[in-house]
């Protein structure tokens, strides 16, 4: 646990970084301007990171990890120390850079060490996404100032009463941006995490059940939370402004946009609400929650006409720009140069090898899912790595990226074998009772591909099938109690100059 | 902090500013009945009665200005406004203490500075323009609280308010200097008719302020 915890730290760091720089984001105008006390935001900031991030942290942190998942811990600690390494060097030298920017970079830093495929569809939807955060909050910005102006006008409140009311605005508006920034940012904090998380599922007292994930979003938002306590208040009092100076009234329009923003982006609600209307689905992944403020605050500047315009520094905006194309490369450099030291240096797996292989029953699956399996060779041998199984996929088949998507996920392999050895050792995990009888009815079977136990399994009991209307929580439980059984029964890949592999046999 | 006991506490403190301004407008009032009972009778018990009205008035000013501004630092309240509602009340108070303060050094100093003279109208007139410029004053300043739109406008009328307050002084001096009273009574009656003079001045001052607050309150 504790070696865990060590591997955690880099992670934890980014929390704090994120906790300390990113609350004044959300409580930072209210703090700024001494219309609420640091004690109370700190409070409030913390409570709602953590509920927001235990709670919806799943959606945006997967949208990160379709772009790459880091699959061993070292990995994972390597690549969110990356991420810091090249934050901590981008904000020395004073430039503009963001967690979720330097997250991605040093994602697809890992994914080139390992040899992994990077999404590039899935890079594009998150380049879209940081390009679009500061445009949304601005439009979101501008329409909420112009809003709350025309209420005033209307309302003709008292000098003390406007007061009142923007001082709660203000705190509502900060407890709902730190309940989004929780549920969006956690990915940058943990996201690199859950592929490898030390923690197995936890039901406590009450009855309160914890997925892996949502322990390792808990540590992180806890991060957050001490970041928020030990040094966001000189954050909030000295950054608060800068860009232009902001009325109480524009502060609480930049608030709630850039809580709109946050929430827009880590919401499975609203993205599949967009879906139902015909639109494409919004990313969900995490973005800079500053800049969308800083597009918030560009988006008032600008309705306010010349004068607005003139108080706006458009060189923080274009520093900001190139730090969209600058800071992911950096970040992947470090990445690739930090996960080769420790890998080499200090001997540890900083990635698990992915083999995949084209066998008979993989091709045979294949073929049910209308794929054109005749222009396809079966696999004599795995081939490790997804990069160069893609590329020798690509020597026999051009198909589409979905299709080769697919491919992917059918032909990956992890030989298991149900044994008695490790039916023992799976008694002394967090699995519960009902699931170990189901995988301990496949005592004797061995199986080649991960799909091949899921089906087994679900076979076998109906505690291991996934309603075809499941959520992606239930999905993500359900792939995490997977994900024990084939660590638990797995035996290590085979090394890329293997000539034999376990032969599968079929369990139904 | 608690949202009911905020917006409690809100209240109020605008009813402690609105009775404030309430205050200072009846000193207006006094002071303009106050002139009219010395013109009419000279310093009677009812005229000191008034002086008496001020003087209490003041005080309850006072303590109301006090009041507010030490919620306002106190509860953090306004952070923004609160330096420029503290220097605004006190301009308002220093009004109503100048009118006090006219008034006394009337039925005082200048009992007598109108005895004699024909221009009893115009001394009433005089007070009613000073008075409306008072009114105009408080009115800008409860503006500047609801509808900082509308200082403007009251704005405006304090300085047409002031302006006719000097034409009518000028007036008044020429005749009183034109006129066969003695040396030492043109005198008296001149430095009475200044300081009532100097009480719409003293709302012109306050039209200024007024003016810069409400471009800072204006939104946009």
């Amino acid at each position: 646990m504790i070696a865990s915890l060590v591997f955690l730290s880099s992670g934890l760091f980014l929390g704090w970084s994120l906790g300390a720089n990113d609350a004044s984001n959300v409580f930072g105008s209210a703090v700024g301007s001494r219309m609420l006390r640091f004690s109370t935001a700190a409070v409030l900031c913390s409570l709602f990171v953590i509920l927001g991030a235990v709670t919806a942290g799943g959606a945006a942190s997967a949208g990160l990890g379709e772009l790459g998942a880091v699959n061993a811990i070292a990995g994972s600690f390597t690549t969110a120390l990356a991420a810091g390494v090249t934050m901590t060097w981008m904000t020395r030298g004073g430039l503009p850079a963001s967690t979720s920017q330097a997250v991605v970079g040093a994602v697809v830093g890992w994914n080139w060490f390992s040899g992994s495929i990077t999404d590039l569809s899935q890079l594009s939807r998150i380049a879209f996404a940081w390009v679009a955060s500061p445009l949304i909050a601005a439009l979101l910005a501008a329409g909420l100032h112009r809003l709350l102006l025309a209420a005033i006008r209307r309302g003709r409140p008292h000098l003390l009463s406007l007061d009142a009311n923007l001082r709660l605005g203000l705190i509502l508006a900060g407890v709902f941006g730190s309940y989004s920034l929780g549920a969006n940012n956690i990915g940058n904090v943990m996201g690199v995490f859950v592929n490898a998380s030390p923690f197995a599922e936890l039901t406590i007292a009450g009855g309160l059940h914890l997925s892996g994930e949502q322990q390792l979003f808990l540590l992180g938002a806890i991060a957050i939370a001490a970041g928020v306590a030990t040094y966001s208040r000189r954050v909030m009092l000295t950054v608060g402004d800068s860009l232009m100076a902001l009325s109480p009234v524009a502060a609480l329009a930049v608030v709630l946009a850039n809580a709109l923003v946050l929430f827009v982006f880590s919401s499975p609600q609203l993205s599949a609400l967009v879906v139902s209307l015909g639109l494409p689905p919004i990313p969900l992944i995490p973005v800079s929650s500053s800049q969308a403020v800083i597009g918030a605050v560009l988006g008032i500047g600008l309705l306010q006409g010349g004068r607005g315009v003139r108080q706006i520094r458009w060189g923080v905006l274009g520093r900001i720009a190139s730090g969209w194309i600058t800071t992911p490369l950096i970040a992947a450099l470090v990445a690739f140069v930090l996960l080769f030291v420790v890998q080499n240096v200090f001997g540890q797996q900083v990635f698990r090898p992915v083999a995949y292989q084209l066998s008979p029953p993989a091709l045979v699956r294949l073929a049910e899912k209308r794929l054109p399996t005749e222009r396809l060779a079966m696999d004599v041998e795995p081939v490790v790595g997804s990069v160069r199984f893609r590329d020798w996929l690509r020597r026999q088949v051009r198909l589409e990226p979905a299709q080769e998507a697919l491919v992917l996920r059918i032909a990956e392999i992890r030989p298991v074998t149900i044994d008695a050895a490790g039916l023992e050792a799976l008694e002394r995990t967090s699995l519960p009772a009902p699931y170990r009888q189901a995988v301990a009815a496949l005592e004797g079977l061995s199986f080649l591909h991960p799909w091949q136990l899921a089906e087994a399994l679900a076979s076998r009991s109906p505690l291991w099938a996934l309603a075809p209307d499941a959520t992606e929580a239930e999905a993500g439980r359900r792939d995490a109690r997977l994900a024990l059984v084939l660590d638990t029964f797995g035996v290590s890949p085979p090394s890329p100059g293997a000539t034999t592999t376990p032969s599968p046999r079929e369990a139904i | 902090m608690s949202s009911p006991l905020l917006f409690g506490k809100t209240h109020f403190l605008e009813a402690q500013i609105d009775e404030f301004l309430d205050k200072v407008s009846e000193g207006g009032i006094y002071f303009q009945r106050g002139i009219e009972l010395l013109l009419d009778r000279g310093v009677v018990p009812e005229t000191e009665l008034k002086l008496d009205q001020l003087i209490q008035l003041k005080e309850r000013a006072n303590e109301l200005r006090r009041a507010v501004v030490n919620t306002l630092y106190s509860e953090m309240l306004i952070p923004d406004f609160r330096g420029d509602v503290l220097r605004l009340l006190s301009h308002l108070y220093g009004l109503l203490d100048a009118t006090k303060n006219v008034f006394q050094e009337l039925l005082i100093e200048y009992a007598a500075a109108f005895e004699g003279l024909d221009t009893g109208a115009d001394v009433r007139e005089l007070v009613a323009v000073v008075d409306q410029s008072m009114q105009a004053a408080v009115r800008g300043a409860r503006a500047f609280f609801r509808q900082p739109e509308a200082v403007r406008d009251h704005i405006n009328h304090i300085r047409v308010y002031e302006s006719e307050a000097d034409a009518i002084t000028l007036r008044l001096k020429k005749g009183l200097f034109g006129s066969d009273l003695p040396l030492e009574s043109k005198l008296l009656a001149r430095d009475a008719l200044a300081v009532i003079d100097g009480l719409a001045d003293r709302a012109e001052e306050i039209s200024d302020e007024l003016s810069i607050l409400a471009i800072k309150r204006v939104l946009e």
